[in-house]
């Protein structure tokens, strides 16, 4: 009995040890955190940089790097003693549950006074429900429109909301159109059936019924579509004058690339995600000449801001990173005139102020302005057009850089 | 050993912040063990491999749900006709594929697992489609499942992980345990020896798929927002499930824990550590990791050694004196 007691001993010693161990291992970054200095601002930055959306991820994170970088050289925030912009970037992987759980250790551990994020919307939904009961800023570039549709309190959203997206889509398309002599009557939709497809297909369809252009082809496809072309030739059978195919990146290569091989000539409008970015360009070369899109912000609005960040990553500086990149100098604007960085102050300066200046510039109104819903009141989207390298701005007229080309 | 665990997982919050980080990665640990358990009991005791288990997971979350946004009706009766629905999904998916065996069973059931995937995301009405639900935020309390941190489901959790457990080790012990051992050993002597091996696979799989619907409603009412690919993804829900019974064990009543354990934390710690650097380093090693457990022990992390083991027979060697 004695014996079987001392040889059943040392093994549960051994247990007793790596409790104590596991028990450390998680109070150290307790006590870490204790010991940091606290002449900095932490301000929490998720982003997909993993899967489908990684590319969309880094663009943003580009942005966000480039504009904290541009503050602490130029002496950090100065109302709050000059303090320095941390940013604590962590990846969102493409789950939900992921997204949260990664806002939840940012706001307990690394105690950010705001997050940035996180490109997808279905990843800011689920984000904005963690930082909604917790108080803290969400800044966010998403399109969703249930984002700022839940009455929510410390969301903000800095881009036109999807349905609004799609409806100027549409009209920019019409006005396109007429302006070069075409009636537009029969459209095609192609949309991938992900949180923001559907919903930017949602406004596209209500926009054509309300201009009475009958919508000839209606389709949703899966995100990552291994083979487009039963979806081009019921485009090709259909009769349509032009299509709307809205996706992320290599969906839209696709279904261009397709198109264009099978001399299918008339024009494609682009729901902003893959269409505005380098990789259309090097994707599909001189198919991608002409192809129209539309975009909640671009870099020809103000090219002296855009320029720093092209100089420094050696691509233009597409839409993501510049929301992103307004959304942290808005968030740093909102601290300096707080002299705090609590979020109950942090809420009430964003939601009272105009933000004007800095990166608010190359938003359309040149600022930034939030309604009680957390929305930007002044954004306004753009019909862009790849021109050479780069998408120009070619509608509505007063942001237009140059003239919109149709061919019918 | 199993007593001192619980007692020792109940008094850990008490050290850590209530609304923390660490309480809800401890929570979520609990909440997918016990999914693997639930797993366990087709899985493990009868080796029905099944990889369409987010199937019953997203049934639970839509149906209590969707009475909550459209009835206003609790989550406790949500939780309760969620389980009701996926124990009645999986007698329909049981009864034409139980007779498979094997490869054929873990697709037939993968296949199962994606088509209710493509469903919700087509079903815009029922679901919220591709954009996701928000689970409306009630007041605060128990009878709604509703908080505002995260301490109340770490507790909800641990009781629904001790509850399932529990049932899994009933199961285990009953005569009907030993006729899903039976099968699993070899379904055609169980046959000859008289066991219906049809029919209690179907009651196993019901039961499993009632308890992971169940557990479906606790993971929505903690998140607050999901969308299909989050309750019915095949990656983060389905073969995690088995991933974490087979990685921890399969078949034993610690494996399902360990291996929440392990898979758990080690997404966390990579995510914490490599996330912010080069883009999807963390998923890589993560992969990684699990691939060298798997090689190092396929008996899964119950079987690395007396350590692990020799707690749960304990008590069995102390009655025997």
């Amino acid at each position: 009995m004695s014996d079987n007691d001392a040889a059943d001993r040392p093994p549960r010693l051994d247990r007793r040890q790596l409790v104590g161990a596991l028990g450390g291992a998680v109070a150290a970054p307790f006590l870490i955190r204790r010991a940091q200095a606290a002449s900095a601002v932490n301000i929490g930055v998720i982003l997909p940089l993993s899967g489908a959306n990684a590319q969309f991820g880094v663009n943003s994170r580009n942005g966000i790097q480039l504009v904290a970088d541009q503050i602490n050289a130029a002496g950090g925030i100065k109302s709050l003693g000059s303090a320095r912009v941390e940013l604590v970037v962590a990846d969102a992987t493409s789950t939900p549950t992921q997204a949260a759980t990664v806002a939840q250790r940012m706001i307990t551990q690394n105690r950010v006074a705001a997050i940035l994020g996180a490109f997808a919307s279905s990843l800011t939904l689920a984000i904005s429900e963690v930082t909604e009961r917790r108080d803290i800023p969400l800044l966010t570039m998403s399109f969703s429109d249930q984002i700022t549709e839940r009455g929510f309190k410390s969301v903000f959203q800095v881009v036109a909301k999807a349905s609004v997206i799609g409806a100027a889509q549409f009209d920019g398309t019409l006005a396109i159109a007429k302006k070069a002599g075409t009636d537009l009557k029969q459209v095609a939709i192609l949309f991938e059936d992900t949180a923001y497809g559907t919903s930017q297909a949602g406004g596209l369809r209500k926009a054509a019924a309300k201009a009475g252009v009958q919508v000839v082809v209606d389709e949703g496809y899966p995100l990552g579509i291994t083979d487009v072309t039963p979806l081009i030739n019921k485009l090709r059978a259909s009769g349509a004058q032009a299509v709307f195919p809205v996706s992320y990146l290599n969906d839209s290569l696709q279904i261009i690339r397709v198109m264009r091989q099978q001399g299918l000539t008339f024009p494609a409008i682009g729901g902003a995600a893959g269409y505005v970015i380098p990789d259309f360009k090097s994707g599909l070369g001189e198919y991608a000449e002409g192809i129209l899109s539309i975009s909640p912000a671009n870099w020809d609005q103000d090219p002296a801001l855009t320029d720093t960040f092209s100089k420094r990553y050696g691509y233009f500086m597409v839409h993501e990173a510049l929301e992103h990149a307004v959304c942290l100098d808005v968030l740093v604007q909102a601290m300096e005139k707080a002299g705090k960085s609590d979020p109950a102050s942090l809420r009430e300066v964003l939601h009272g102020t105009r933000f004007e200046g800095g990166w608010t510039k190359v938003m359309t109104g040149g600022a930034v302005q939030f309604d009680a819903a957390g929305l930007n009141t002044l954004a306004e989207p753009l019909m862009v057009q790849w021109r050479g390298k780069e998408p120009v701005t070619v509608w509505p007229e007063r942001f237009a850089k140059a003239p919109p080309i149709w061919k019918a | 050993m199993p007593v001192a665990a619980i007692a020792a997982a109940l008094i850990v919050p008490l050290g850590l912040d209530g609304d923390g980080y660490a309480i809800r990665v401890i929570a979520l640990v609990f909440l997918f063990a016990a999914l693997g358990q639930s797993w366990n009991i087709v899985g493990g005791l009868a080796n029905q491999i099944s990889l369409g288990h987010a199937a019953f997971f997203g049934i639970g979350a839509y149906t209590s749900t969707r009475l909550l946004i459209d009835f206003g009706l609790s989550p406790w009766f949500g939780m309760l006709a969620g389980g009701v629905l996926g124990g009645a999904a999986a007698a329909l998916i049981s009864l034409p594929t139980m007779r498979l065996r094997g490869h054929y069973f873990a697709l037939a059931t993968l296949a199962f697992g994606e088509v209710m995937r493509v469903v919700a995301n087509a079903w815009t009405g029922l679901t919220g489609g591709p954009v996701g639900i928000s689970v409306p935020y009630s007041a605060p309390g128990l009878w709604m499942l509703s908080f505002k941190g995260t301490l109340p489901f770490y507790y909800l959790n641990l009781t629904a992980l001790v509850g399932v457990t529990a049932v899994f080790v009933g199961i285990r012990r009953s005569a009907f345990g030993y006729r899903l051992q039976a099968v699993r050993e070899d379904a055609n002597a169980a046959e000859v020896v008289g066991v219906d091996t049809a029919r209690i696979k179907i009651q196993a799989a019901v039961i499993s798929g009632a308890l992971t619907a169940m557990l479906g409603t606790l993971y929505a009412q903690m998140n607050f927002f999901f969308d299909p690919d989050a309750v019915f993804g095949a990656a983060p829900i389905s073969v995690r499930i088995a991933l974490i019974a087979i990685v921890g064990g399969i078949g034993t009543a610690a494996g399902p824990i360990l291996g929440a354990i392990l898979i758990v934390s080690l997404e966390e710690i990579a995510n914490v550590l490599l996330s912010g650097q080069v883009a999807g380093l963390s998923n890589l090693v993560y992969g990684l990791i699990l691939i060298a457990v798997i090689m190092i022990q396929p008996h899964g992390l119950v079987a690395l050694g007396p350590v692990f083991r020799r707690p749960w027979r304990v008590p069995a060697v102390d009655a025997a004196k």
